[in-house]
């Protein structure tokens, strides 16, 4: 049997450590702001925000409802453009598709592009045990590889980290003091990592788009890291959730529209490449062999899901992120996963089948839905948290205490006579507490309460106590007759809902 | 895929499924702009994001400013795709003391290398869309995707027909051509490389060319 | 005669009273009279939101059955108005339960949608000279859609500085078991709160959700804030008595 203490412990724990460390959060703060106020100039600068988000939301509805179909013509066009497909049901599964790769080909050095799948599937530590080294070469991915962390937004990976530490970090790999200046630090970078695109075996991306149609995957970046990795070496491995779909290029304008606009307030992304196979055999660049593994892990799970099905449309833009009131407190690592945020909060338990473990997280949110606001596809990401909650309390795994508490709350709450005898209790048994209409009392569960604030006492009289009393008042005196206006629009507002009869009472 | 059919609870879809949806809203498609239009977006999104715009009446003059940037620059290689236009340009004529190389236009020759040491790349845009200040460039045996990516310089150059109103227009065309015309590598460029990586400090060229020049010409 | 009746939430039941007397009066005034059916409890958020449907079943048959056969349903908050939407979801395999539920979510109100909608009333002769600050409920403003009704019942008192609050929408930090549950995620999000609202130099803050106002107004008051929180029911009502 689970232990809910101790779960609850670890999300609220991290959350803690997070919530100490003022550079951490003025830093999530500060981004977060940024992307967000870039997001909504960029969105208004576009107009007519709320029709693309629904076309894009129509869109990834319709791929995913119809997956069968798009992912077989993709696989099939890919193929008949000379790339090597491979499917891969577990993220271990992935891991090792792309290890045999490396392997067959002698590989010793992998350049990695951003790859989102790549981190849920732990590939670089699958490939660093075979002995092969895998480099990040985005900027933020990079740096954290260097500290040995795992990224903290989805977009900006790195901003849990000052340009001091980074020098630091930067200074040790190049063997010399580096100034804590970022176009010193990226000057630094570009030229160590152009000699590691220059001597890689393999380059490997992820997929931010695959195009059913004509089999291309499609990349969108800001550094050109991405088109390096898959220009410059002669293998390309390309890691892709099976739900990356879309039917068209005309759909990618839709995509194009929405995920730069989203994730960082862009009308395009510096970069955005469309590639369509391995070389052609007179091409002088671009990969002679190309891979795409097809990764599933967990997400066919939500397939059939009416609840979680929706979660299949995201395009990992981190709108929700930066939306995220909670997230901005905490960021990233406090949702010890590869995803965080909203997203994320979903995301893993839903991949990972398993409630139990990763619950916790769902909880982690005041469901004020700024995520559904912001997403530009529209996923209820408010509506599935609360799901993820009530399966957890269906699988028996709810925390002990809470559910006492839920089943007392429904005792009270089942009829009007209980609940007002409840609140009649709860002024006489608050006198003892009460201190100038307040109650500061941290115990129990009005200790996290207390802690910031000063709870307000129960009423003297409770409104249906007075009830009786204000509606005889009222009957005393003269009574305004209601605007004749106002008493048609009521009248048409009934008659226009059809119910008829219904106004005479049963 | 049966797996996934079953899941979603019905056979499987073996005919392309009606996609009521398809592409962007029909009132976007409607939207056109005019040549001065397209110029004037053109050239406000690619500066704002730190780019160069030059405008040219013709190829002679972008060759006399391609010339006057190599001097500038002190540049000593620069590396083109190997077009005629480009060809016509007589850019090696014009640079005596540059290594001017033609993407691909001998054997046993690492192109990739030459790229790599290239101070500049010069590239014509086989498309260009003003709505997002983005120049699309198709590869070929002929034009490398190294060209438009590994100098440190990049001149692109756009051909006034060439440049459209909407991303779709450009994109509509790869749904049209279909999957066995389409090349390797299809990139759409907006400006030169950038990262915010760092403290949200905005730095230019991390991996792709930071200098970038876009010389709209007709 | 229409039947318009109060739903008056349990926590403005239990400790904010005066919510709902203002809203009585300033109705009655109108020559609307709010019923109270007795019946009503609660509205199940606390227990829908954590996952325990069946228990927000029992509060929210209380519900249907108390405005089963109301015209029209008046309620002080945006998120338990919101809530009745959840009902046709959780009813679904109970007919019965399920008819009312559809009825409910066609005649139910948050306060100002009532006004404003309804009777098509945004001007009530307040008079109310003070510097207010107002913060739009996330459930309300973003899940129910109410966004303008307020503000244009704040515009026409009399009187009245509205000075808007930054960073308006950012969540409390309330969000129910949320502030309990995970109680310093919550103290962190409504101490930001408190922090924005003292920087508008507001005398008064109002809003449309006594969850919220409670949860703002306990951490102004741990810090000793003197400002001082109103429904916009409350703050209309003792507008319109200071003419």
């Amino acid at each position: 049997m689970s232990q809910p203490g101790v779960m609850d412990e670890t999300v609220k724990s991290r959350a803690g450590l997070a919530l100490n460390d003022d550079f951490l959060r003025k830093a999530v703060k500060f981004t977060t702001e940024r992307l967000r106020n870039g997001k909504k100039a960029a969105s208004e600068e576009h107009g007519n925000w709320e029709e693309w988000r629904e076309r894009g939301r129509q869109i990834r509805l319709h791929t995913i409802a119809h997956l069968d179909y798009y992912l077989n013509e993709f696989v099939n066009n890919a193929r008949a453009n000379g790339v090597h497909i491979h499917f891969a049901d577990t993220s271990a599964e992935a891991a090792s598709i792309a290890l045999d790769i490396a392997a067959h080909k002698q590989a010793t050095s992998v350049v990695k592009s951003k790859s989102m799948v790549s981190e849920e599937v732990h590939l670089n530590h699958v490939l660093e045990s075979a002995g092969i080294e895998a480099i990040e070469t985005d900027l933020g991915e990079y740096i954290i590889q260097l500290a040995g962390e795992a990224p903290s937004h989805i977009v900006i990976p790195a901003i849990h980290k000052n340009r001091y530490q980074i020098a630091e970090l930067l200074s040790k790999e190049a063997g010399e003091v580096l100034e804590p200046d970022t176009t010193v630090l990226a000057g630094f970078v570009r030229k160590k990592l152009r000699e590691k695109f220059l001597e890689a075996d393999i380059g490997l991306t992820g997929c931010n788009f695959a195009i059913a149609e004509t089999g291309s995957m499609v990349l969108f970046e800001n550094e050109g890291n991405a088109r390096m990795v898959s220009t410059v070496p002669k293998t390309q491995i390309t890691l892709m959730g099976m739900e990356r779909i879309i039917p068209s290029w005309a759909d990618l304008e839709v995509m194009a529209t929405l995920l730069p606009r989203s994730a960082t307030g862009q009308k395009l992304t510096m970069y955005m490449s469309g590639i369509t196979g391995p070389r052609r055999s007179a091409d002088a660049d671009g990969p002679d062999e190309m891979h795409i593994i097809i990764v599933d892990n967990g997400r066919s799970l939500q397939l059939g899901d009416p609840e979680f099905q929706e979660l299949l449309n995201c395009i990992r833009c981190g709108a929700c992120l930066n939306a995220c009131p909670v997230y901005r407190h905490i960021g990233g690592h406090a949702y010890g996963g590869t995803y965080s945020g909203p997203i994320g909060a979903v995301l893993t338990p839903a991949l990972n089948g398993n409630i139990e473990e990763w619950n916790d997280i769902a909880s982690a949110s005041s469901l004020c839905g700024a995520c559904y606001e912001a997403c530009p596809v529209k996923i209820p990401l408010h509506d599935m948290l609360v799901y993820l909650r009530r399966r957890k309390v269906e699988d028996g795994h709810g925390n002990k205490l809470e559910t006492m508490g839920m089943k007392g709350f429904a005792a009270v709450a089942a009829n009007s006579k209980r609940f007002a005898l409840a609140i009649r209790l709860g002024q006489i048994g608050q006198k003892a507490v009460v201190r100038n209409n307040g109650i500061s009392l941290k115990l129990g569960p009005l200790k996290g309460w207390n802690t910031y604030r000063v709870a307000p006492s129960l009423a003297k009289k409770s409104f249906r106590q007075q009830w009786n009393s204000l509606d005889q008042e009222l009957n005393q005196q003269q009574h305004t007759a209601m605007d004749t206006s106002v008493r048609e629009r009521m009248q048409q507002i009934v008659r226009d809902r059809g119910e008829g009869g219904s106004k005479h009472g049963k | 895929m049966d797996d996934i059919a079953t899941k979603l609870k019905r056979p499987r879809q073996l005919h392309a499924p009606i996609h009521a949806f398809r592409g962007s809203p029909d009132f976007w498609n409607e939207l056109e702009w005019d040549e001065e239009q397209r110029i004037q977006a053109f050239t406000d999104n690619f500066v704002s994001v730190g780019a160069h715009i030059a405008r040219m009446s013709n190829m002679e003059e972008v060759a006399g400013f391609i010339g006057n940037k190599a001097h500038e620059l002190s540049a000593k290689y620069l590396i083109r795709q190997n077009e005629q236009a480009l060809t016509d340009l007589g850019l090696e004529e014009q640079l005596p003391n540059v290594q001017v190389s033609v993407w691909n236009s001998a054997p046993d020759v690492d192109w990739r290398a030459r790229a790599a040491e290239a101070d500049i790349g010069v590239v014509m845009a086989d498309y260009a869309t003003a709505y997002t200040g983005s120049v699309t460039v198709l590869s070929s045996p002929e034009k490398g995707r190294s060209v438009s990516l590994l100098p440190t310089v990049l001149i692109l150059i756009i051909p006034l027909e060439r440049l459209h109103t909407r991303l779709g227009e450009t994109l509509n065309r790869f749904d049209e051509a279909g999957r066995a015309q389409l090349p390797a590598g299809i990139h759409f460029i907006s400006g030169p490389s950038r990262s915010s990586d760092i403290e949200n400090d905005l730095t230019i060229g991390v991996h792709g060319p930071g200098i970038v020049y876009g010389l709209i010409v007709g | 005669m229409m039947k318009v009746s109060l739903f008056i939430t349990c926590l403005s039941d239990a400790i904010y009273p005066r919510v709902g007397e203002a809203m009585v009066r300033l109705l009655a005034a109108h020559g609307i009279r709010l019923e109270f059916p007795q019946v009503q409890t609660c509205c199940g958020q606390p227990s829908y939101n954590s996952g325990y449907w069946d228990e927000t079943r029992v509060a929210a048959k209380t519900i249907l059955e108390a405005f089963d056969d109301s015209d029209f349903v008046v309620c002080p908050s945006g998120s338990c108005t919101y809530m009745i939407h959840h009902y046709p979801e959780l009813f679904v395999d109970e007919p019965e339960w399920l008819d009312k539920a559809k009825r409910l979510e066609a005649k139910a109100y948050e306060f100002t949608q009532f006004l404003v909608q309804v009777l098509g009333i945004t001007d009530l002769g307040a008079h109310f000279p003070h510097k207010v600050t107002y913060h739009p409920s996330c459930h309300g403003s973003r899940l129910l859609g109410v966004k303008d009704e307020p503000l244009a019942l704040l515009s026409n008192v009399k009187g009245l500085e509205l000075v808007p609050l930054p960073h308006a929408e950012d969540c409390c930090g309330f969000g129910g078991t949320f502030a309990i549950k995970m109680s310093d995620i919550s103290g962190a999000m409504v101490t930001e709160k408190v922090d924005h609202v003292k920087e508008t130099q507001a005398e008064v803050l109002v809003g449309l959700d006594m969850a919220c106002l409670m949860n703002i107004a306990g951490n102004l008051r741990h810090r000793n804030e003197p400002v001082r929180v109103m429904h916009l029911a409350e703050l209309l009502y003792e507008g319109v008595q200071t003419r």
